[in-house]
């Protein structure tokens, strides 16, 4: 046979190439050892701009995380999914999280409806999932692994009746609420409060999530005269709802909640903004270090102004980290069993969990000054405060 | 009072949907196509009204580059949407316009952002009092340009000879063309109009409400539907008495029916009970 330089050259290439190969392949398998975090959240459709920051603030928690070495070594690999804020995208991602990435530990980055219908899912599996910032008060009732990292809507009530009637002192209250779970949870959770604060409602009104023209409603509130309302909604009904209100002439204090807390509202309602008083989870003011950090890297990784969802987010996967590494294994049980432990400070202060997985933690009271969230107050009162507990 | 002040925000409201409403039956008056993706072109008016606003300070110019940029790819949408598939059945054209319409929602979200967009500093936020009421300067405006508007269309239909064609290819193509009408420049015509009324009602929500959104249309995209065939399928006068009728109503029901009844669920209630009493909606002929 005759020698050949050539054919010993694409031996030499293919051998080379073929360890290449086999050292990328090994070498992914190697890599493939990672703590893997599941996450649905919504990227498209109605509810994307929420996901959107949801979705940076629980990267960034990853990011920390892996900086400081991962969890025993180990890096953490965040499995993003978008479920449109809809139940029937959530299950099959849940499904798909549970069985073919076997995922250990799950997070909700997304709205009620989808996170209760996974919620089901995961706690079949034996998996514990998070809800970074779902309201609806069934989520946590699906079983002892799924946990919640935000108020339910009652417990915000509470606190915005007491902000009214002791805090602020106005006894007159018309509610306008948005009909959907958070609103009317919120709304539930006002009145229940109202009469230990001495807080009477004169009215309430109820919009729709797609409604943002609300002058009938606004031209109601000015005859009924109250002296502070209390509205829920989201940023993008919130803002519309606000300028209207202002703009009829209406000069008492609103009251919102979380769903307000974006800068977005500011620029929506522009200066009629200016003193809207939320109950939310953010403290801008905050001295504690791990709010300030938090703050300052995710305004740097996301290019605009920090807000509740994207706090939620961060909390929400920071929990699990904290466990994962408190466990020290990757058994589920043992991971569910350190989240009930845990007692960890987070860019959303200071949280525990309660028996049902209810978070326990303060509501911070912003108010708009000079176009910016500030701190207006902090309650603190465990009692009034309270998640349910079944 | 209060009755009169919730009949002028009823009239408001009933202004926009008017101007959307007859964007629609003008097409549907024209081709027989209930034309969904005539809502995106609301949307979209909305955005331009807001970015060339925040663009160059000027609210006038944005209002006229919104209708003129709309209007075009109002007919541009009937060259490559429609024109296409005219031969087939209704239902054809109708899930076309439905696809168009989803596309073109995801399109603004993927171009303009998920958050929605806001004027930065919003033009005619002063407030007026008018026999007591609190009324923004906006408010004031969306009335006043919709009668401007639509007085317009009423001008050019009923006194120029390309109204006098347009209105006679609505009655009757065939003969309009042996006529010499040019079927196909009244068809552009037509999409050109309606998309750019459309526009102007975008551009006004947008003032109203200071936020644009991808989703700003999909209300609207149903409930033009009810108020044409309230008004009767193709008729622009019925469409515009039914449109403020419509806004009146759905604002004392905001109000005294609102625990019981989404605001969105009286255009259908009312539909559902005219179409009872007549099928062939408030002002079609038998």
């Amino acid at each position: 046979m005759k020698f050949s330089w050539s054919k010993l050259a694409v031996l030499a290439v293919t051998g080379a190439l073929t360890g290449a190969l086999t050292g990328a392949l090994w070498g992914g398998a190697a890599q493939a050892d990672t703590v893997k975090i599941g996450f649905n959240v919504p990227l498209t459709g109605f509810a994307a701009a929420d996901g959107k920051s949801a979705l940076t603030g629980a990267e960034l928690a990853v990011e920390q995380a892996n900086a400081e070495g991962g969890i025993d070594g180990k890096m953490i690999e965040l499995l993003v999914y978008d479920d449109q804020a809809s139940p029937k995208e959530s299950v099959p991602i849940a499904t798909k999280l549970a069985t073919q990435d076997k995922v250990n530990i799950a997070i909700s980055g997304s709205y009620s409806g989808a996170t209760r219908a996974a919620a089901g899912v995961f706690q079949a599996n034996g998996i514990p999932y998070i809800a970074a910032y779902a309201v609806h008060p069934g989520i946590t009732r699906s079983g002892d692994f799924v946990f919640r990292t935000s108020f339910v809507g009652e417990v915000q009530g509470r606190a915005g009746a007491k902000l009214a009637g002791d805090i602020l002192g106005k006894k007159r209250a018309v509610l306008i609420t948005l009909k959907n779970d958070f609103g009317k949870s919120l709304a539930a959770g006002f009145k229940e409060a109202a009469g230990k604060f001495g807080v009477t409602i004169v009215a309430e009104y109820e919009y729709s999530i797609k409604d943002r023209q609300f002058g009938p409603i606004v031209s109601k509130v000015k005859a009924d005269n109250p002296e502070v309302i209390y509205a829920s909604g989201y940023f993008f009904t919130a803002g519309p709802l606000v300028s209207q209100l202002r703009a009829a002439g209406i000069e008492v204090p609103i009251i919102g909640q979380e769903g307000y807390d974006s800068q977005k509202f500011i620029e929506i309602a522009g200066a009629a903004a200016e003193g809207t008083i939320i109950t939310t989870s953010l403290d801008r003011d905050s001295d504690q270090a791990e709010t300030k950090a938090f703050i300052a890297a995710f305004e740097k990784k996301a290019g605009y102004k920090v807000d509740m969802v994207a706090a939620s987010g961060h909390t929400a996967v920071m929990v699990a980290i904290a466990a994962m590494r408190q466990a020290g294994t990757t058994d589920r049980k043992a991971i569910r069993d350190a989240i009930a432990g845990l007692t960890l400070q987070a860019s959303t202060g200071k949280i525990s969990f309660n028996k049902l997985g209810e978070v326990r933690k303060n509501v911070q009271v912003q108010v708009v000054r000079d176009g910016n969230w500030r701190r207006h107050s902090v309650i603190d009162d465990p009692e009034l405060l309270a998640p349910p507990t079944e | 009072m209060l009755a009169f002040e919730l009949i002028v925000q009823g009239l408001i409201q009933g202004s926009i949907y008017a101007l959307i409403a007859v964007g629609l039956t003008l097409v549907y008056g024209l081709l027989r196509i209930l034309h969904i993706a005539h809502a995106a072109l609301f949307t979209l008016g909305g955005y331009f009204g807001v970015l060339v606003t925040n663009a160059t300070g000027s609210f006038g110019l944005a209002i006229v580059v919104a209708m003129v940029a709309v209007g075009g790819l109002g007919m541009l949408v009937y060259r490559f949407c429609y024109e296409p598939i005219l031969a087939r059945p209704p239902h054809v054209a109708l899930i076309a316009s439905i696809g168009l319409f989803i596309a073109l929602e995801e399109v603004f979200r993927l171009v303009f952002g998920p958050y929605g967009i806001s004027y930065t500093a919003p033009p005619l936020t002063a407030t007026v009092v008018v026999a007591s009421m609190n009324l923004k300067q906006a408010e004031i405006m969306v009335m006043a340009g919709v009668i401007v508007l639509i007085g317009g269309l009423a001008v050019l239909t009923r006194r120029t000879r390309v109204g006098i064609a347009w209105r006679a290819t609505v009655t009757d193509p065939a003969m309009a063309q042996s006529f010499g009408v040019d079927v196909i420049k009244v068809r552009y015509l037509n999409f050109f109009i309606g998309s750019a009324l459309a526009a102007a009602a975008g551009v006004m929500v947008a003032l109203l409400n200071n936020l644009v959104e991808p989703t700003m249309g999909s209300v609207p995209s149903y409930k033009a539907l009810a108020i044409i065939v309230l008004g009767g399928l193709g008729d622009v006068r019925g469409t515009l008495i039914a449109a403020l009728a419509l806004g009146v109503v759905e604002s004392f029901g905001t109000i005294y029916l609102g625990t019981i009844l989404d605001r969105d669920a009286i255009a259908f209630v009312f539909l559902i009970v005219v179409l009872m009493i007549r099928p062939q909606g408030l002002f079609g002929k038998t």
